[in-house]
Order: C-alpha cells, then sequence, then structure tokens
C-alpha cells in the first residue's frame, strides 16, 4: 500500500494533477486545433468588422483633422475660456486651410451634426477666407454673425478631438449645452428614444402574438400521432424554408388595398369600395409579416419541449380529480415554460433587429432602429451616429443573448 | 387527440373550437406562401383574382410574366428565339445575371461554411474541448447579431480593406451568416453519435483517419448535408449585406426582388417568388428525408 | 496485493494508478498478471474501476501512473488502434452503416488483407457463432441476442490472442445470457485466446472464469478461481460480494494454531477459523454461508461449539428449505437445508442449537 501515503502524487514524485494535465494536453490542444480554423475565420470576418464599427461610433477624426489650429487653441484653453481673437485668428487660419484643401464641407457637416445649420457658415466662411485680414475677430462675424454663438464653440471644441461620445449622446437623444453639460434635445428634435421604445413595444407584441398562435399549434403537433404531426409539421417548416422577400412580397400582395383580402372583405359586402383598409405599410403591416416570418421559431423551441412530456402527467392528476383544465394549468403548462422563454426570447432577439420587412412594409410608422441605422449609413451619410446606435442596439441584442445562453443554452438551439 | 366518451358538453365545445383554432393558424402560416402561386399565372398586370381567373377561364391566366423574367434586360428580346436570342438571354437577361451570382456565392460561401464548420464541430463535440461554451457563443453568434449591424461592420471593414464590391467579399461574409447552421445542426448530430462506435473501429485496428472516413463520416453525413442545405439558404435569400457591400456587378436574386418590391411591384416578382416558393419545397423534402434516413441509423444505434 | 506482479504474464498491470481529476483515484496500485489463454474476469460493483482498468487496456484511458505490458511489451503509448486486441462493447457498438459482412470485412480491410481471405475469414467467423446466414443483414435487422453474436465475431474475425469484453451479456434477458455465457465459454476453450471480462454480474464470474478479480474502491480486493473465492473469501467485502453470507460481529477471545474462539455481543462462544485476523481482542465479522449451518448435532465435528437460535419463519422454495433465525440478537441469520425426504421440518417459534464446521466460520476485519 504505498500509494495510500502520497494519494496525490504520481510515483516519480510529479503532482498528480500536472502529471494529469500534461496527459490532457494534447487532447486538448487536438480539439482546439479542429475549432481553431472556423474560430479565426468567425474572428475576422465578423468580429474585427463589428469591432470596427465601434470604434467608428466613438471616433471621427473629421473636423480635427480639417482644423489643427483650432484644435490647438483649444488644447491651450480650458473650456469656458472667453472666445478672443486668438480663437478666431486660428479659426482664420483654419478656414483658410479648409479653402485649400476643400475640406470646408466636410468640417461643416461635422458641426452640423450638433449644432443645426451650421454647414453653410463653414462653406461660406472658406470661400471667402483668403479676404481675412485682422483683427480676425471682427472680420469673421463680419462675415456672418453667427459665429459668436457659444453653442457652435462648443461643437467645435468637442470636435476637435477625434474621440468623442457625442454620438452616443445624440444616438439617445441627448446633446451638450454651452457649458457643456448632458441635457435632452428640443422636444421636436427626440426621434431616437422614441424609435427604440417603438422597436421595444413591437418586438414584444410580436413575440406575444407569436406565442399566442404558436401554443395551440404546437401543442396539436406534440400531441398527435408522430406520422400525422410529421406531415402538420411541414406547415410550419415550409415558411422557414422560404425566403423572407418571398413571404413579404406575399404579405403585400395580400394586405394592399387593391389586394386579396380588401377585394375579398368587397365583394362578400363587408366593407365599401371606398372603405378599403389600410393593412400595409404602417404598424400594422410590420407586425402581420413579423408575426408570420418568426412564427416558426416560436413553434419548434416549444414543439421541442411539449413532444417529450409524457401524457401519463396529466392522465394522473386527472386521476387525481382535476378537472381538464385544472389538469392543463397545474401540470402541463408549467412543464411547457422552459419551451415559452426559449421560444419567446429568440423571436424578441431576432425582432429587435428586424431589417428586411419592417423596411418594406412598414410605412412611416412601421420604421424600426434597424431601418433608421440604414437611413444614416446610406442617405444622411452620418456613419458614426448610424455605429452609435448599431452600438447600442447591439449591446441589448448582446444582453439578451446572454440570458438565453444563461437560461436555454446556445447548445439546446435547434432547427427544425 | 381523440375525445373521451365522458367529455362534457363544454369539453366538447372547446375541443372542436380548438381544432378550428389550429386550422386558421396553419391557414394563416401556409396561404401566403400559398396565395402567390396562381396570381403569378395573372394575365393581368393586378395581384388579386381577377373575375375570369375566379372563373377559371383560361384567357385569365398566362406565362406572361414568366416571360417577362426571360426578356427582361437582355438586347433584342423581340427577336425569333432561337440559338442567338438564347445566348443573348444567357449573357444579358438581368435575372440570369442575378442567378448566375447568386448560385457562384451560394456555393462557394456554402463550401466554406460546411467545411470549417463541420470541422469545428467535431472538436467541439469532443468532452476534452476548453471554452467550448464561450467559443460556441461567438461561433453562433452572426445568426444572432442582427443582419444590419453586420452589414453596417461589414462596409467599414470592406472599405479599408478593398473587399468591397467584389465576390470575395460578399463569399466571406455569406460564409459567415451561414456558420451557425451549419454548427446547429452538426453538432445536433454528434450529440446522437455513439462514441463506442469509433473506439470499436480502434479496438478493431483503423487508424483516426480511417476511423473518421469510414465511420463517422457516414453516420454524420446527412447532418451535414442538412446543415449545407440551411447555409445555402441563407446566402440565396440574403439582401442586407449586398445592399451594403456589393455594386451592381454582384447583384443577387433577393438583391433584384429587393429593387423590384421597392421601385414598381410587378407579377413578375410574383413569378421569380412562385420559382423560389418551388426551391424551397425541394429543399425542405431533401431536409426531411435526410432527416428520417439520420434517425434511422441513430435509432439503431440507441438499441 | 503488495507483491509486485510477475514479469511472465502476458498481460501484466505494474503498479497501475489512474485519476481521473487528479484529487481522486480511480484505481490505486494495480498489479496484476494474466497468463497466457487465461479466463479473467473483473468483477465489482459500479464505480469499482474494474471498466476504467479495462479502458487502459484497450487504450482508450491512459494510465496516470505505472505500466501495462502485453506479451511483454509497454503499451502505455501505443495508440488503441495498434494494439491488436479484439473488444466486445456493452452496446456492442455495431457499424449502423454497414451490414454484417463489412462489419466483419472492416479489421480485416484496415490491415490490407486480400478479398478471397477475408471472404474466407468472415465465413469461419460467423459459422463459429452460427451466424453464417446474415451477412447481409443490416445490425438494426437483428436482435439483441443476434447483435451479441455479430459484435463476439468481429472482435475475434482478426485473430487477436487478446479479447476483451464490457459487460457484454449486459442487455440480454435472463436465458439468453446463460446460453451465452456457455457459447463464449466454448469458444474460448476452442480458439485458446485469452480473455479479460468485465461483469458485475457474481453468477457470470463464477461459472465463467479460470480467475476473479474482486474490485472495490480502485482495488483488487481478492484474486482467485471461483471455488476458492466462494470458500475462502479473504476479507468482509468479498464475503458479502459474492453469494450470501450470515455475519455475527464479535470479539476475539483465543487465537492459536488456526482456531480462534470468537465471543459473540451476547457473550455466546463460536469456533472461527481466523483469515486477517491476528490477535486476542480484536473486533471481526464471523462469516458462515448459511448452506454450512447446522442444527442436527451428528452433522457437527465433536467439540464444535454450538449456540442457541430461535426459527422466526421458514421459506419454501423448492430445492431448499430456508429458515430465518434470531441468532445471539440479530434477527437475520439464514440457514438453508437440503429439501430432502428425511428432512425435518422446522416451524416458526421453535428453539434449536446451531453450529458448524470452524473451517467454514471466516473471522474476518469488521470492515
Amino acid at each position: 500500500m504505498t500509494d495510500a501515503a502520497a494519494p496525490l502524487s504520481t510515483a516519480d514524485g510529479r503532482p498528480l494533477k500536472a502529471a494529469l494535465a500534461a496527459s490532457q494536453t494534447r487532447a486538448r490542444r487536438r480539439a482546439l486545433a479542429l475549432v481553431a480554423p472556423l474560430f479565426l475565420f468567425v474572428l475576422i470576418t465578423f468580429v474585427v468588422p463589428i469591432g470596427q464599427m465601434l470604434f467608428q461610433s466613438v471616433y471621427n477624426p473629421t473636423f480635427a483633422d480639417a482644423a489643427p489650429a483650432l484644435r490647438q487653441w483649444f488644447d491651450d484653453n480650458p473650456p469656458g475660456a472667453a472666445i478672443d481673437e486668438s480663437a478666431f485668428a486660428a479659426l482664420a487660419a483654419d478656414l483658410k486651410q479648409m479653402r485649400a484643401e476643400r475640406t470646408a464641407g466636410a468640417a461643416g457637416t461635422r458641426i452640423n451634426y450638433d449644432v443645426a445649420g451650421t454647414r453653410s457658415l463653414f462653406t461660406a466662411a472658406a470661400r471667402r477666407a483668403d479676404s481675412l485680414e485682422p483683427p480676425y475677430r471682427e472680420a469673421i462675424l463680419d462675415l456672418d454673425a453667427g459665429w459668436g454663438d457659444p453653442l457652435l464653440w462648443r461643437a467645435m471644441r468637442s470636435a476637435s478631438s477625434p474621440i468623442t461620445a457625442d454620438f452616443y449622446l445624440a444616438a439617445l437623444d441627448l446633446t451638450r449645452d454651452q457649458t457643456g453639460a448632458i441635457v435632452q434635445v428640443d422636444e421636436k428634435q427626440r426621434v431616437y428614444k422614441l424609435l427604440f421604445g417603438r422597436t421595444l413595444m413591437l418586438s414584444a407584441l410580436i413575440t406575444f402574438t407569436c406565442l399566442l398562435l404558436a401554443f395551440p399549434i404546437a401543442h396539436l403537433l406534440a400531441t398527435l400521432p408522430l406520422a400525422k404531426s410529421n406531415l402538420l409539421m411541414i406547415l410550419v417548416l415550409l415558411p422557414f424554408w422560404t425566403s423572407l422577400l418571398v413571404r413579404t412580397t406575399s404579405w403585400i400582395v395580400l394586405l394592399q388595398q387593391q389586394g386579396v383580402i380588401n377585394n375579398a372583405l368587397v365583394a362578400l359586402g363587408i366593407v365599401g369600395a371606398d372603405g378599403r383598409i389600410q393593412m400595409i405599410y404602417n404598424q400594422m403591416g410590420t407586425i402581420i409579416a413579423m408575426t408570420h416570418i418568426l412564427l416558426p421559431f416560436m413553434v419548434l423551441p416549444l414543439y421541442s419541449v411539449m413532444r417529450p412530456i409524457p401524457p401519463s402527467y396529466v392522465r394522473a392528476a386527472r386521476s387525481l380529480g382535476a378537472t381538464s383544465w385544472t389538469a392543463f394549468r397545474r401540470i402541463y403548462l408549467p412543464q411547457t415554460l422552459p419551451g415559452i422563454g426559449a421560444g419567446a426570447l429568440l423571436v424578441f432577439i431576432l425582432a429587435v433587429g428586424y431589417y428586411i420587412t419592417p423596411a418594406l412594409v412598414g410605412g412611416a410608422d412601421g420604421q424600426l432602429i434597424s431601418n433608421l441605422i440604414a437611413f444614416h449609413m446610406q442617405k444622411s451619410l452620418n456613419w458614426s451616429l448610424a455605429a452609435a446606435l448599431a452600438g447600442l442596439l447591439l449591446g441589448g441584442v448582446l444582453i439578451l443573448y446572454w440570458l438565453y445562453d444563461k437560461l436555454v443554452g446556445i447548445d439546446n438551439l435547434k432547427l427544425g | 387527440m381523440a375525445l373521451p366518451a365522458y367529455a362534457s358538453p363544454l369539453e366538447k365545445l372547446w375541443h372542436y373550437t380548438y381544432l378550428v383554432i389550429c386550422a386558421l393558424i396553419f391557414l394563416f402560416l401556409i396561404s401566403p406562401i400559398l396565395i402567390i402561386m396562381p396570381l403569378s399565372f395573372n394575365a393581368e398586370p393586378y395581384f388579386t383574382f381577377t373575375e375570369k381567373m375566379m372563373a377559371l377561364d383560361p384567357e385569365g391566366y398566362s406565362l406572361r410574366w414568366y416571360d417577362s423574367l426571360l426578356t427582361f434586360g437582355m438586347q433584342a428580346p423581340d427577336a425569333p428565339r432561337d440559338a442567338a436570342w438564347w445566348g443573348d438571354f444567357w449573357r444579358n437577361a438581368q435575372w440570369m445575371q442575378v442567378t448566375k451570382n447568386s448560385i457562384i456565392i451560394g456555393f462557394f460561401s456554402t463550401l466554406l461554411a460546411t467545411v470549417l464548420g463541420t470541422l469545428a464541430a467535431l472538436g467541439l463535440s469532443r468532452p476534452e474541448m476548453p471554452f467550448r461554451r464561450a467559443i460556441m457563443a461567438v461561433l453562433i453568434s452572426p445568426m444572432i447579431v442582427p443582419i444590419i449591424i453586420t452589414a453596417t461592420g461589414l462596409f467599414f471593414f470592406y472599405s479599408k480593406t478593398g473587399l468591397a464590391n467584389s465576390y470575395p467579399g460578399i463569399i466571406l461574409a455569406h460564409a459567415t451568416l451561414g456558420i451557425p447552421f451549419v454548427i446547429i445542426t452538426v453538432t445536433a448530430t454528434l450529440v446522437g453519435f455513439d462514441q463506442s462506435l469509433s473506439r470499436a473501429a480502434a479496438s478493431l485496428g483503423a487508424n483516426p483517419r480511417t476511423t473518421f472516413f469510414k465511420v463517422i463520416m457516414p453516420l454524420i453525413l446527412p447532418g451535414v448535408i442538412s446543415g449545407a442545405l440551411f447555409a445555402f439558404v441563407t446566402s440565396f435569400d440574403e439582401v442586407v449585406v449586398v445592399l451594403f457591400v456589393a455594386d451592381h456587378s454582384q447583384q443577387t436574386i433577393p438583391r433584384q426582388m429587393w429593387n423590384g418590391i421597392r421601385e414598381q411591384i410587378s407579377p413578375a416578382i410574383l413569378a421569380v417568388a412562385t420559382i423560389l416558393v418551388v426551391i424551397s419545397i425541394a429543399l425542405l423534402t431533401t431536409v426531411e428525408l435526410l432527416r428520417r434516413r439520420s434517425d434511422r441509423l441513430r435509432g439503431i444505434s440507441a438499441r | 496485493m503488495t507483491t509486485a506482479a510477475t514479469d511472465d504474464g502476458f498481460v501484466v498491470f505494474d503498479r497501475v494508478q489512474k485519476s481521473y481529476d487528479g484529487e481522486t483515484l480511480v484505481v490505486k496500485d494495480l498489479n496484476l498478471s494474466i497468463g497466457k489463454g487465461e479466463f479473467l474476469t473483473m468483477l465489482g460493483p459500479s464505480g469499482s474501476g474494474k471498466t476504467t482498468c479495462l479502458m487502459m487496456l484497450a487504450g482508450f484511458e491512459t494510465a496516470t501512473n505505472g505500466e501495462i505490458r502485453l506479451d511483454g511489451r509497454n503499451i502505455n503509448m501505443v495508440p488503441p488502434h495498434k494494439r491488436g486486441i479484439g473488444m466486445v462493447f456493452q452496446n456492442y457498438a455495431l457499424f449502423p452503416h454497414m451490414t454484417v459482412g463489412e462489419n466483419l470485412s472492416f479489421p480485416l480491410e484496415v490491415r490490407g488483407m486480400g478479398r478471397s481471405e477475408r471472404e474466407a475469414k468472415i465465413a469461419r467467423a460467423l459459422d463459429m457463432v452460427q451466424m453464417g446466414a446474415f451477412a447481409n443483414r443490416r445490425p438494426a435487422q437483428l436482435s439483441g441476442g443476434q447483435q451479441q453474436r455479430i459484435a463476439l465475431a468481429r472482435a475475434l474475425v482478426f485473430d487477436p490472442a487478446l479479447v476483451l469484453m464490457d459487460e457484454p451479456l449486459g442487455a440480454l434477458d435472463k436465458q439468453l445470457r446463460e446460453h451465452m455465457q456457455f457459447e463464449i465459454k466454448r469458444l474460448h476453450e476452442s480458439l485458446g485466446i485469452t480473455v479479460v471480462y468485465v461483469t458485475h454480474d457474481q453468477g457470470e464470474a463464477l461459472t465463467m472464469s479460470d480467475r476473479v478479480a474482486v474490485f472495490n474502491d480502485g482495488r483488487i480486493q481478492q484474486l482467485a478461481p471461483p471455488d476458492e473465492l466462494y470458500e475462502r473469501p479473504q476479507n468482509s467485502f468479498v464475503a458479502q460480494f459474492i453469494g450470501e453470507n450470515n455475519k455475527l460481529p464479535g470479539t476475539i477471545e483465543e487465537i492459536h494454531e488456526g482456531r480462534a474462539l470468537v465471543r459473540l455481543a451476547n457473550g455466546e462462544l463460536i469456533d472461527a477459523t481466523p483469515v486477517n485476523i491476528q490477535a486476542r481482542g480484536q473486533q471481526t465479522l464471523v462469516s458462515i454461508r448459511p448452506e454450512r449451518v447446522e442444527f442436527k448435532p451428528e452433522m457437527m465435528p465433536p467439540g464444535a461449539h454450538t449456540i442457541d437460535a430461535e426459527v422466526l419463519e421458514v421459506i419454501y422454495m423448492g430445492d431448499i428449505l430456508r429458515a430465518r433465525l434470531r441468532v445471539a440478537g440479530s434477527d437475520d441469520f439464514v440457514m438453508k437445508m437440503r429439501n430432502t425426504l428425511g428432512q425435518t421440518r422446522l416451524s416458526g417459534g421453535t428453539r434449536i442449537r446451531i453450529g458448524w464446521h470452524p473451517q467454514d466460520a471466516r473471522a474476518l476485519d469488521p470492515m
């Protein structure tokens, strides 16, 4: 019994844990080597681009590059310092450089994000920059009295640093007043919070309708004999496999004013020819189409939880004297909760980031936050703001994803 | 679901109401997909059933929208349909070009996603795999992260690396989007894989390579093919990334549909949609058959 | 157990240890030497380390420490597929996508054997397990017993000198199991192979083996032929794990020349053979097989100690009668009597005196 004295070390004196770790290392390395190519691939094609986008949301060097003299002046003078001749001299120098390098438009656009209507100040002043003579203060204020606005100077100070939180503030309908304190923007200009709110609300509503529609059919599928339920399952899986654009197109065809449903309603005399219901290009269109598209993501997790529930539980409850309703409520329903949680979280996560369907059938009031990101990427070209909005959306989705992993486990994700 | 003889009238009423509700929900699921099929044969440029169609009058139906798919973009669409016409179609017809693009991009991105995804799934299913959960979370995330965020990130990334407006750029992006589906289906197959089979192969003298190709691969192949089909469909249906990082020469079928729906929606879109639905049905059937085959093989090892 | 394993065995475990977590040892200092042609069974409750030992021998687990030798060669660093050891798995592990013939052909193909030679070997192996007609079936089309035979044939088809079997009969019903025990034994004898067999079924171990290694808590408790294991258990664990046993706790009163006098809890004295007990005053557990307990004075050796017992109930079991007795304060003392023509029929409440040959009462460690 030589081993009893030192059960934690091997015969040659090495700690057993270390010896064990060494014998496991090779196996671990082999497993890692299999995963490594894909992990690197996803890192490069997915994680790095998103990291770059997040960087873009806090990094915008447009103005800092175009106005080096002002940048220097802001560095030398603390916030609150008087905007004196030296500041205007720096501005004049930068305007001349902007004229030479044709960057006035870009610099003006950057300031315009923070203080509306200021882009023209830059383009106009840069056009006449060469005629500016000292004293610069009078000369520039003569060009446009707007240059004296402290809000403008505050915005220029903030923009002169390439690293900025301005875009996140803007994405939350916040801005800085002239003292630099964070305040809400005018009520008329508040759009993003409203849109975040609408996105959450519509996603919650869509999740709820999905649950409402999915529960009965998942239950039916789970209780029917396998041959029949496999057949009916095709009705769930076919939409799942059908192109998103096809399904969205179908809803346009069905719901539009001259569409199948309105025509049928008119033909049946339920509504008059001039009373056709507007069911698409508004929130209703978004809700109906997205419920249809996301419904399979609710049915499948529910079904995979319901199918293995043996009927003997409900039978036992009935034999113990419960009515069918009580047996359902007290015995069956609690056992389906994991499926409800998994389905609801999945549908909600997917709904929050939806883009295509709202863009096509949402009209004005059926747009979600994704559509606004696309708008800033493609139309307004305020990429930093788009990145900031995307950063906020990503943060929310990742929290939900983490929650999903905690509650359901990614391994339990199943498709069909 | 048969109703017992002792059911009360209320229970009976509820039972039939429940069945009707289920039928309606199934109708909600399937009818949008089925309704476009007859409408795509509409002889008129409307999105609704004309009186002639309702009367099943052959004159109410036509193939004109399918024909417009062929001719759209051709240099001489009205020329006689001889070899030259088909050559023109092959080279110039818009839908032909986007179909080629979709197939090229779909094929290569599927290949990439399937090979890398299957290898990774094999690693992930080994018990000694470290950080399994965290790595899995990263690999699945392209499915969870909103597509608009992925597209935005790729837009910035590609404009810096020169991958924008190129086939490799879109293929890489679509492969990334397809990977989660491959991982999910292949790991699900491997969960049911009886590890003692590979031990048995080793004890019979097979080296790890032979074991993989002769024993493991044939058994997980149905799962791998299902995953590949999922990845292909993902690429075949993807429009947002294409919108953001592709230019005119890499347009795909969904990108062309997107234009059609946004600008002036014509029943030609319904013709495309019908063709896509037929393809989906074919793919779904394949996956179902593979799943049954896989279940059959697995049922044995469970015995 | 502390004696080092001899080097002349066909399979040798030399001071082998195994730990999965680095903190607890699943196999503790295993020394075992298996001779060529021997049928050795590893018997023990689940978690006793027997399956781990088999897996280390097959190469699916690595020994944390120590050396495993096959035919004089250290095989610690030899991967499983180069060991040439046949193995029958608990769930058979027949490849479901291959026919029976292809399953058997697999080990021959990977050895690069020619087609005609393969076919001859497959046919011979299938005939050996009386499954010659099933070469083209798939495993799914076979019954459990048939799958078992194919698994056996597959493990033997490439003529391994050593075959490992991991609870191969666990999934079969009782009748089929007994039949297959006989078949395996027959194959072992006719082929002259070495078999290492793992089971938790003691009946299986006793009927099939040349020697049985009883495992518990990561150690071999006793390594002996079946009859010795049953009649001369070396400690309390083995005594209780193999067969039925009566246990009487007591203290050693006297001990000399292979005889011990034990004082039971109620003060009575009985005779016993000391096994792993050395000195006076030590606590002990005396174990007696129920069929060696006698109540007729003429059946006992002269001068044997007898003690009082009260019959609590007698159960009729066909071939035997089983009496539950109250002895020295305990209520679960069992005595078995053969159901012969002249047998005295006891009934509940009867007071008798029981005794035994001192050889049959073994004074063991109190666990």
